[in-house]
């Protein structure tokens, strides 16, 4: 067969493959993704790393339930939590992710920020869709 | 008393080990191309929907080029598109680590793995000197398939 159809039959096929991923759901559609900010970071790539995870919601919200190992950010001693996030890094430095409630809280953005200002040389991001994106 | 023609026993296994190595690497991403996006955002180059389309199209493209290779009419095509995907591969290796980023490869899916700069670009080399070799031996060879009977 001519180089030029070889080409074009793979090219055809790997269409095919793709278009079955994407109709069957075994890959997100790029389309369909929701922007994200510099700073954000979506809950399927947070999953997929290990992380440090800091709890930005009420203490109430965080005893029901948190993230594996997340260390609560109590807003009434951030100097504390600040430093327990620090401590827990500079043992194993790792991706930091900070989550709040839902899409609309904006106390994770807040808290990765101050972290950022401590922490320069760490990874610190905010979990897009906040708690909520783990209940979906 | 059979002859063993050595260099089409070497072109042999080379199709065969370059065609798995493609297969295998293929196979985990297409089953889930989601891990596979966040391994090339590690790599900094593209970001965002472009991201997924990549995860999506390149894990389909090395498993139909791996198979490819073991296909009379697809095999010539295939080893081009593999040379040429090692050296890109080569390439984005080689700038990740000058850029000093601890990345995770994704060659063959999901690794937790700090990369080492120097066997990956060492290995996918070796790589594409054996895709070379096939590609010359194909285009030496008056009595591939394509030339029998077309």
């Amino acid at each position: 067969m001519h180089l030029i159809r070889q080409f074009a039959v793979i090219l055809v096929l790997t269409a095919i493959g793709s278009a079955y991923s994407l109709i069957s759901g075994l890959a997100p559609l790029p389309w369909a993704e929701p922007e994200i900010g510099p700073n954000e970071i979506r809950l399927q790539d947070a999953r997929v790393l290990d992380v440090i995870w800091v709890d930005a919601r009420s203490e109430a919200e965080f005893a029901t339930e948190h993230a594996p190992e997340a260390i609560f950010y109590d807003p009434g001693d951030p100097g504390g939590s600040m430093a327990l996030v620090l401590e827990n890094w500079l043992m194993e430095p790792r991706v930091i992710v900070v989550y709040c409630s839902d899409e609309g809280c904006g106390t994770s953005k807040k808290i990765a920020d101050e972290l950022r200002a401590n922490l320069p040389d760490a990874e610190i991001y905010s979990l897009k869709g906040g708690w909520a994106a783990w209940s979906e | 008393m059979v002859r063993v023609n050595l260099k089409g026993l070497f072109a042999l296994v080379a199709r065969l080990v370059l065609a798995w190595v493609f297969i295998r690497a293929g196979l985990p991403k297409v089953q889930d191309p989601a891990v596979f996006a966040v391994s090339i955002d590690g790599f900094r180059i593209i970001s965002g929907s472009l991201t997924l389309w990549v995860a999506v199209v390149l894990p389909w493209l090395e498993l139909i080029i791996g198979i490819g290779l073991l296909t009379p009419w697809l095999r010539r095509a295939s080893a081009w598109l593999i040379a040429a995907l090692l050296g890109l591969f080569i390439t984005l290796h080689a700038s990740a680590w000058a850029r000093g980023l601890d990345i995770n490869c994704g060659c063959f899916g999901e690794t937790a793995d700090s990369p080492d700069y120097h066997w990956l670009i060492l290995r996918n080399l070796g790589l594409l000197l054996i895709a070379i070799f096939l590609l010359r031996k194909d285009a030496g060879n008056k009595t591939t398939p394509e030339h029998s009977t077309t």
